[in-house]
């Protein structure tokens, strides 16, 4: 995402930059606001910006600057959301916040790494760095728009219509080029394909002129025709089949390789990208992106060249039987397809509502069948099925009149283009008469007339289907083009961990914009149990995400035995790690398999032995198929306590260096509880263990404790120094002992 | 051990979620309307474009405002908050219309300063290209171009003839009537309604 945008050459001057001065960001904004005064905010607005250099930052309206604020004299700059909105607020080291600008949700994002990075220089500013060296904050968003051309870009960093078409064009053919032979076979079917289709009013002119219209034919005649004509339309029809059958092949092949290609890709990619994207989105473009793609080869593909290439032979033929009939009925063509046309966007409309009322209703209906308890319990059965009986009606009503519209409005159309030929019968039956034409090639342009309107209706689906093809490959080549952020470099370490942990300055937000830890650093020796503590949203979590690296720290490093995480092959690195979550994540399969997740070729004896350390044995073999027993969305039903102990068992599998434990004994009962928790002492000897808790019980033997508060460490130390110091944690502890107390 | 935690660890309330004092505390407060009226609340601008307040012998440098039915009832029920991330509920204003006029002002700038939805007054052009939808408005603000996305989502009916349109960026349009526009403004409409 562009962050530095340039400035006309009279807001530069405005701007009165000073020698050495250079603009780190510039960015628009879009709604009126005139700093500090209370008036009413009503309006767009036109060339504002917001502009930050290494000492200043300044908004400017056209050529005058509305607000100006010297870094050195900030406390902080924040962009905050608002409702439908957001706001630059300026908190100076002496007085109130100011508020400096105003945008819509359009610039917001934009808006935001510009501020964070204006807060950059103002912390580099106060710790007495020099703002010059600061890196610059870059966004790795893409653009909603194309710059070109104004069109939504449908997630993807490269427009279709500027600058994309070609070249996806270029790697669909790339593609294509592994299944040469098929298409080979497919372009030579429809050579053959529309050969037949020509021929056959040739044989029948041939017969009527030659056998019939003169009344010298025989009855050998006509079986060698009514033969001839047999062998053609079979052979036709065999080809055809064949061609559909290729068709259908390539398709589900090209669509599988994509497939493939796109879930590998996405399993390689760091979570921060699929994070960025929708949850549903990522699934459409390995689905129904690809289903696109199959669907254009088997409906589209092959018809599009076989149809083109017989409409363009049946439209010579005809200019060369007749050009002044060609024209007429040419001419008439052109009539129906401005009434078709006029009448698309109708048929789109309508249709395209059916379509939003089926959807409104099954959502209703998942609404209501998951709500089903609700429903019941309130006792409100009648008013819900009212609301849909009301919806269903109305999509009833709906979908009755589309189909009524469908069955008027197809059989006219279908008339319509039909008068063509009709008018073509009327003159050339006149020019048959007249004796300066034969029946047989009358009824030769007829049919040829037939081939070149018949499929009109069709083809003006097909700019709709092409362009959809190409969005589809487009937004599977975006994913596929995407550079893994985390990718293992060619130096990548591969080394068996001991376990020693450094943080160094660590900051680190989802939303680049929105930091969730800040400054972060100390230190975790081999085989030292940290206890994480703080409430709920402080970054805990994100912290443990940061040592598992599923992300990648934005600011500072995390070394691991001395080595910067990054330079860390990332499958040696996650083999030596555990991770127990809180929630349990099990695959549809068997205990067995699920177990076996992390090291696929473990003996049954090893997987034993881990669900023995998990107290998971014991409730196993008394499930009905033992460790054969399927779990899963279909199989048999684990409490959230077996299924942690499955879960620990998987994690300890593998022996790993380093343990993570999220909240891994919160939610259960209390038997479970103890279980887990006895399972998790035996697991933690000897391991760098992180582990989060809100129950503190659970971090009795913690060797130290890192407190967390407002994105930073709060406090740090062991238990005991903890409660000396009488800080945070003892409030938490003395808090924890009387409400369980309290419970008694 | 009382006195101590009340008052040598004013950090605890930053930690609610374990404390009990200050949650009971709390939520013992959040029953209480604490409603706002001319004699107890003196609001004043700042000059950096906020609001301050002075509620019940304490000083807030700066408030927010939040609307608690912004799209039913947006001059009842209105919720003055802290500034700070917590956003923790100082007072509420039953009813805009019973404050003295300053004071109504002062909070519909802070209304207008915090919730930004162009009401939609006249549609120039509804385009569709291929899963998206270009809309060329007229709105409050000014004339105004968006992107919405051709699915269920992008308008919603609010109720009557009332509909909300979301752009591709997140923002939010209102039209107030469906009927309030021509024939012809809501033929363009109709892929949507």
């Amino acid at each position: 995402m562009k962050l530095l945008y340039t400035l006309k050459e009279s807001q530069q001057q405005a701007l009165s930059l000073h020698d050495g001065e250079t603009i780190w960001y510039c960015v628009p904004v879009d709604l009126d606001f005139d700093n500090g005064v209370h008036s009413a905010r009503t309006g767009y607005t036109d060339q504002t910006w917001i502009i930050v250099t290494e000492e200043r930052l300044v908004t400017l309206r056209g050529d005058e600057k509305t607000s100006e604020h010297l870094l050195a004299d900030c406390e902080k700059i924040k962009c905050e959301h608002q409702v439908g909105c957001g706001i630059v607020t300026v908190f100076p080291k002496e007085g109130l916040p100011e508020c400096v600008a105003r945008f819509s949700m359009r610039h917001i994002i934009r808006v935001a790494y510009a501020v964070r990075g204006a807060q950059t220089l103002v912390q580099a500013i106060q710790e007495e760095q020099n703002p010059k060296m600061v890196s610059r904050v870059e966004s790795r968003e893409y653009e909603k728009y194309c710059e070109k051309c104004g069109r939504a870009l449908p997630g993807t960093s490269k427009c279709m219509y500027c600058d994309g078409k070609s070249e996806i064009l270029k790697k669909f053919m790339a593609l294509c080029g592994d299944f040469v032979g098929r298409l080979i076979a497919i372009s030579l079917l429809l050579v053959l394909l529309a050969a037949i289709n020509m021929f056959n009013p040739m044989v029948q002119r041939y017969f009527i002129d030659n056998a019939l219209a003169n009344g010298q034919g025989t009855v050998k005649d006509l079986w060698l025709f009514i033969g001839l004509t047999f062998v053609l339309t079979v052979g036709g029809m065999i080809c055809w089949l064949y061609r559909y059958w290729l068709c259908v092949k390539l398709g589900a092949s090209l669509s599988m390789s994509l497939r493939a290609k796109l879930y590998y890709k996405i399993q390689v990619l760091s979570l921060s990208f699929i994070n960025n994207r929708k949850p549903g989105e990522l699934m459409n473009r390995v689905s129904r992106d690809t289903k696109q793609i199959r669907i254009f080869m088997e409906e589209v593909f092959g018809d599009m060249f076989s149809t083109l290439v017989t409409m363009a032979v049946s439209l010579v033929m005809m200019l060369i039987i007749s050009w002044k009939m060609t024209l007429l009925s040419l001419a008439f063509v052109v009539a129906v397809l401005v009434i078709i046309r006029m009448f698309w966007h109708h048929i789109h409309t309508i249709f395209h509502k059916q379509w939003l009322r089926a959807d409104d209703l099954s959502s209703n209906l998942q609404d209501i069948l998951s709500g089903m308890r609700i429903v019941k319990s309130f006792g409100k059965e009648e008013r819900e099925s009212a609301r849909f009986t009301e919806k269903t009606e109305a999509f009833a009503a709906i979908q009755k009149k589309n189909e009524t519209f469908w069955a008027v409005f197809f059989p006219i159309m279908t008339f319509l283009l039909g008068v063509g030929t009709y008018i073509a019968i009327y003159f050339g039956g006149v020019q048959v008469l007249e004796g300066s034409m034969t029946v047989g090639e009358l009824v030769q342009f007829v049919t040829y007339s037939g081939y070149l309107f018949g499929p009109l209706s069709w083809m003006t689906h097909l700019p709709r289907a092409v362009m959809q093809m190409l969005t589809s490959l487009n937004r599977i080549y975006d994913v596929l083009d995407e550079e893994p952020m985390l990718a293992d470099k060619a130096e990548s370490k591969v080394f068996p961990i001991q376990g020693a942990f450094t943080f160094e300055d660590v900051s680190f937000g989802y939303q680049t914009y929105e930091p969730v830890l800040e400054h972060i650093s100390f230190d975790v020796k081999p085989g030292e149990m940290i206890g994480l503590v703080g409430a709920s949203g402080t970054g805990k979590s994100t912290l443990i995400n940061l040592i598992m690296r599923l992300y990648d720290v934005d600011q500072g490093r995390i070394t691991l035995d001395g080595y910067d995480l990054r330079d860390v092959q990332m499958e040696s690195l996650h083999s030596q790690i555990g991770v127990v979550l809180q929630e349990t994540f099990l695959f549809s399969g068997t205990i067995l398999a699920n177990i076996r997740f992390a090291k696929q070729d473990a003996t049954l004896e090893e997987v034993i032995t881990a669900a023995r350390a998990a107290n998971a044995h014991d409730f196993i073999c008394k499930t009905p198929d033992g460790y054969n027993t399927y779990v899963g969305e279909h199989g048999y039903n684990l409490s959230g306590g077996e299924r942690q102990r499955i879960a620990i068992a998987r994690a300890i599998l593998n022996n790993p260096r380093i343990l993570i434990l999220d909240e891994a004994t919160s939610a259960l009962d209390t038997e479970s509880e103890f279980l887990i928790q006895q399972a998790l002492n035996r697991l933690v000897k000897g391991r760098t263990t992180f582990a989060i808790a809100h129950r503190l019980s659970t971090l009795r033997d913690a060797d130290r404790l890192v407190v967390i508060d407002k994105h930073g460490v709060a406090e740090i130390g062991t238990h005991n120094e903890l409660l000396e110091k009488q800080g945070i944690y003892y409030g938490l502890v003395n808090a924890q002992l009387r409400m369980s107390s309290g419970e008694k | 051990m009382e006195d101590n935690r009340e008052n040598g660890m004013p950090d605890l309330l930053d930690l609610q979620e374990f404390d009990e004092e200050a949650l009971k505390r709390e939520s013992e407060e959040v029953l209480q309307m604490r409603l706002m009226t001319a004699e107890n609340a003196v609001f004043t601008r700042t000059e950096g474009g906020f609001l301050s307040l002075k509620f019940r012998e304490k000083t807030y440098d700066r408030v927010g405002v939040y609307l608690t039915f912004p799209l039913t009832n947006p001059e009842e029920f209105i919720s003055i908050r802290e500034a700070d991330e917590k956003a923790k509920e100082i007072g509420m204003i039953r009813s805009l219309k019973d404050m003295p006029k300053d004071v109504q002002d002062m909070i519909q700038e802070q209304v207008r300063l915090r919730y930004f939805m162009p009401v939609i007054r006249k549609v120039m052009e509804v385009k569709d290209e291929y899963g998206y939808a270009y809309w060329y408005v007229q709105t409050d603000f000014g004339s105004c171009r968006f992107t919405t996305h051709m699915g269920g989502d992008a308008v919603v009916s609010l109720g009557e003839a009332r509909y909300q349109i979301t752009d591709i960026d997140g923002n939010r349009y209102e039209l107030p009537d469906l009927y309030a526009l021509t024939v012809m403004e809501r033929k363009k409409l109709d892929l949507f309604i």
